[in-house]
């Protein structure tokens, strides 16, 4: 492996230098996907959408990134099979732009939220959670006002039946649905969850328990 | 006449000012010349009560490279690293307006910051408020927080300390400073507001001009009476989003090297902004005012030049870099448009449709704004000899503490910012300071704000100086070196008195503090006419010391970390005061003789000592009793068993003694040795134990009863 690393940038994003400092760590070279153009998707080997509050969260969280020209390449990207990982907002516009199923809305209680979460890791079928054993528990931080998960019986059903819930909160912190946190794809390349394990990468952040979601890059 | 005196009440200017400006003219104003003199010369942009004063501050060491005449100071860390910071208020449009008044706090300073080509990467927050029982004070509470909150977290900028106290001088008018900071990296030009170059373009970039904040620097010139709620449409909007990509467009135009000079549009908007620059340069600026891109067609030049419409800059660049700027501004959805040129002669021509409406010295209001000497006593100490706190049930005083309004935890207010965006945050507002780390060096740098306004009540000597060392300590405990301050004056009328001489104690204190520590005075803001119905605010000089550590790493913990460990108590004590739990039950203040002399050595060797610390917290509000509670973790708490020799009754554990700080060790010996050498007074309290199933609910009532009353 030695092709570079894809993080999609919007306007708003706000954790794309968070990533890129995760990514680097990991000896990987990084480039930056402009929103207004499309990518040639050979040269990468993952792509990350990262956090932030693209349009301002206008109309709807995601709703307006979902449908910017950059999400062609992204869309292609996920047909053929290569790791995306979208983290908090991230995760909100792969929902948004169908490349994940459900829907993230308000949290429980209206409020933003930052805190620290124990998780539990569901399934390693996906590279970014392939260095933790299922049932793992980690300590990560969450930020966000619109983190709850939710989605129709019919598909919450089918998704926990096919593996695809990701990872789940201990105790439930926005009142998503069946405590998810993160979910894939049904062919398990595309992957969002809320909480953000870049921020707990050094022990001196307080955990430095979401490094190994990017130690398959190294 | 009446005429006259219509338009001092409009544009806020006296008879004296008036006949200044007739004289600086030689003619009477007219047009939109009495704006400007309004704007200009109001308190806000003029410091016209304070500046005298303000001159004193000890403000330059080797490394400061800008404390004054700026938008922020700089000083330089060393290694290529510079940081900027700067602490502002936003006081009365917060309590006209809580959601938008702290929004546009936040975009204001930051703005501040990233005007100096600094990208800004720690924000923080000084919050007073009245009783919490007080009309609409519950929704001030909860519009302010979510009013930063929502700005804040968009723009990611992690917020990474805060501080909340609650006080009835505080019922009418609430003080909201939002403080941030910025760095600049090896290799990265600081931009300065310094117009220059004759013939080159006048830029104006970001939102177009509307119609909200008009007269806003002359509103936050003026106490408030009862109907201050009348004055919401002088309170600015914000678009956290916008100024995301203003930062950013910003930053990449400064980075290119393409800019000559920069300067956010804050108070008095346009005018002080074009003004500023121009004075500064010593140069001219055509500017012409139906160019500027507007939000409402039916805008006059007047409110043109007095709109406080937030997240628009001015910058001036050099004609033939005009378009790769208009470039950069476009690729980030925002717009920039020539307005003016830069003259040879000294002249802001103003212009509208083509007819000259102004054409004015800029330095007749910017350099001769007037100065007043407002009149002041000399400090001398208020009495204080014994004090006189009596507590018969140590366990029910101390659920008193912990759960009331000021003791009480603020998670609720301080989970809703984002405190780790960036992934550089080390301590977050659960802590007593605010740790980031430098990426490019991988140092620590550290924030604490100061001023407990309980002491400012007790005596403004001594609160002043507590502003400055109290922080400080808090740093060096966790091993950090106190570098450089901002402060934020916030005072009440300064034609009082008494107002005028704590403000002018308070400066004194700080600067003498500042000296002490070589820590200089880089940055700050003054707001006066915090009073309404002649009510003045309790003197409240908010500061923010920013500290340098050399590693992130191993920085003491907040609360006990390791069974069987020793506690000690450091303490150098200066002067005892029944505090903030005297205030709680008696609504006074006492405390014996005494001042801060020795303060500075007792907290550079606080800091030397620290590595021998697992963790460590200085003992502030409601003594030490509270101070040891709030360290025990989930698990363990402090078991006292050794006899302390000021430690005898009750009351004991509940004064203040400045200062003291506890200490969590392992190895002992060391630790004792280097304080022996050092002289300096320590005991061993006793050692870390298992937490007991009464201090684990205690704890639990201390995070949830500010939520539970908000």
């Amino acid at each position: 492996m030695s092709k570079k690393i894809g993080i999609v940038r919007f306007l708003g994003t706000n954790c794309d230098r968070d990533i890129e400092q995760a990514v680097t760590e990991m000896g990987r070279k990084v480039d930056y996907l402009w929103f207004r153009d499309t990518f040639n998707i050979s040269e990468y080997d993952a792509l990350v959408l990262p956090g932030g509050f693209s349009y301002g969260d206008y109309l709807r969280t995601g709703a307006l990134s979902a449908r910017a020209p950059v999400m062609a390449s992204v869309r292609e990207a996920a047909e053929k099979g290569m790791p995306i990982l979208g983290i908090c907002n991230g995760f909100q516009i792969l929902c948004e732009s169908g490349l994940l199923p459900g829907v993230l809305v308000r949290n429980q209680g209206l409020k933003f939220k930052d805190e620290w979460v124990q998780i539990s890791i569901q399934t390693s079928a996906t590279p970014w959670t392939s260095q933790y054993k299922v049932q793992e528990k980690i300590k990560v931080p969450i930020a966000h006002g619109e983190g709850c998960f939710y989605a129709d019986r019919e598909t919450v059903m089918r998704i926990r039946e096919q593996d695809q819930v990701w990872c789940t909160y201990d105790v439930n912190p926005n009142g998503s649905i069946y405590d998810i946190a993160g979910i894939l794809n049904e062919k398990k390349n595309v992957a969002g969850l809320m909480p953000h394990p870049e921020r707990a990468f050094y022990n001196w952040m307080g955990s430095s328990d979401g490094r190994r979601f990017f130690q398959w890059l190294s | 006449m009446a005429q006259l005196i219509e338009k001092f009440k409009k544009y806020r200017l006296n008879q004296k000012e008036y006949e200044k400006i007739c004289e600086l003219l030689g003619r009477e104003p007219h047009g939109v010349e009495w704006g400007l003199f309004s704007a200009l010369w109001s308190e806000h942009c003029s410091y016209k009560s304070s500046k005298i004063h303000l001159k004193k501050f000890y403000n330059k060491n080797s490394r400061v490279i800008v404390s004054e005449g700026e938008n922020s100071g700089v000083i330089d860390l060393g290694q290529g690293e510079r940081i900027s910071f700067k602490m502002e208020s936003h006081n009365h449009p917060s309590f006209i307006e809580p959601y938008q008044g702290a929004a546009t706090g936040v975009g204001g300073i930051l703005r501040d910051i990233f005007t100096m080509g600094a990208r800004p990467i720690m924000l923080s927050n000084y919050l007073c408020f009245g009783d919490l029982d007080a009309p609409r004070m519950k929704s001030l509470v909860q519009g302010v927080v979510a009013g930063i909150s929502g700005y804040g977290n968009c723009v990611g900028v992690p917020n990474v300390t805060g501080f909340t106290d609650f006080h009835s001088s505080y019922n009418k008018n609430i003080l909201v400073n939002a403080f941030a900071l910025g760095v600049l990296y090896p290799g990265e030009e600081l931009a300065l507001s310094k117009a220059q170059g004759t013939g080159n373009d006048v830029v104006y970039v970001g939102a177009k001009t509307g119609r909200d904040g008009i007269h806003g620097a002359s509103m936050a010139s003026e106490s408030f009476d009862d109907k201050s709620a009348s004055q919401k449409p002088t309170v600015q909007i914000g678009d956290p989003f916008f100024e995301k990509c203003l930062i950013e467009s910003c930053l990449e135009v400064i980075r290119s090297g393409k800019v000559v000079a920069i300067q956010d549009m804050g108070a008095a908007g346009l005018i002080s902004s074009s003004f500023e620059m121009a004075s500064k340069g010593a140069v001219g600026l055509e500017l012409h005012l139906d160019q500027v891109p507007l939000r409402d067609g039916s805008l006059t030049p007047e409110d043109i030049l007095l709109s406080e419409s937030q997240e628009r800059m001015l910058l001036v660049c050099e004609p033939k870099n005009f378009e790769y700027i208009q470039g950069v501004f476009n690729k980030w959805g925002l717009e920039a448009t020539r307005i003016g040129k830069v003259l040879d002669q000294k002249n802001m021509r103003l212009m509208w449709h083509g007819e000259l409406l102004s054409d004015i010295d800029p330095d007749l209001l910017v350099e001769n704004a007037p100065r007043y000497d407002r009149p002041y006593k000399k400090y001398s100490p208020q009495n204080r000899n014994q004090i006189q706190l009596e507590i018969f049930d140590v366990k029910e005083t101390l659920e008193d503490i912990m759960t009331c309004d000021f003791g009480s935890s603020k998670k609720w207010i301080y989970d809703q910012y984002d405190q780790r965006v960036g992934s550089q945050t080390a301590r977050d507002c659960s802590q007593s300071i605010g740790v980031v780390r430098l990426e490019k060096s991988k140092r620590a740098l550290g924030l604490a704000l100061g001023c407990r306004p309980y002491l400012m009540r007790l005596d403004a000597r001594i609160g002043a100086l507590d502003a400055i060392y109290h922080p400080s300590l808090q740093l060096a405990s966790k091993g950090f070196k106190a570098l450089a301050v901002t402060d934020c004056l916030n005072f009440g009328n300064p034609e009082n008195e008494k107002i005028m001489t704590e403000f002018v104690t308070s400066v004194e204190s700080i600067s003498e503090a500042c000296e002490k520590l070589d820590a200089p005075v880089i940055s700050g803001n003054v707001s006066f006419y915090n009073e309404t119905l002649s009510q003045n605010i309790t003197s409240t000089p908010a500061t923010g010391v920013v500290g340098l550590r050399e590693s992130i790493e191993n920085i003491p913990l907040e609360n006990f970390c390791k069974e069987r460990s020793s506690v000690y108590i450091v303490y150098q004590h200066e002067i005892e005061t029944g505090g903030a739990l005297e205030q709680l039950y008696k609504n006074k203040i006492s405390a014996t003789a005494g001042d801060l002399t020795h303060t500075d050595q007792f907290i550079e060797t606080i800091r030397e000592v620290s590595r021998f610390a697992l963790s460590t917290r200085v003992v502030g509000k409601f003594g030490l009793l509270y101070a040891a509670t709030l360290m025990s973790s989930d698990t363990l708490e402090l078991h006292m068993t050794e006899k302390v020799d000021f430690l005898n009754t009750n009351q004991d554990l509940f004064t203040e003694r400045l200062y003291e700080v506890l200490f969590e060790v392992e190895r002992s010996q060391g630790f004792e040795n280097e304080l022996q050498k050092r002289n300096i007074k320590f005991q061993k309290l006793g050692s870390v134990q298992k937490i007991s199933h009464g201090t684990k609910l205690l704890k639990q009532k201390y995070l949830n009863s500010f939520e539970e009353k908000v």
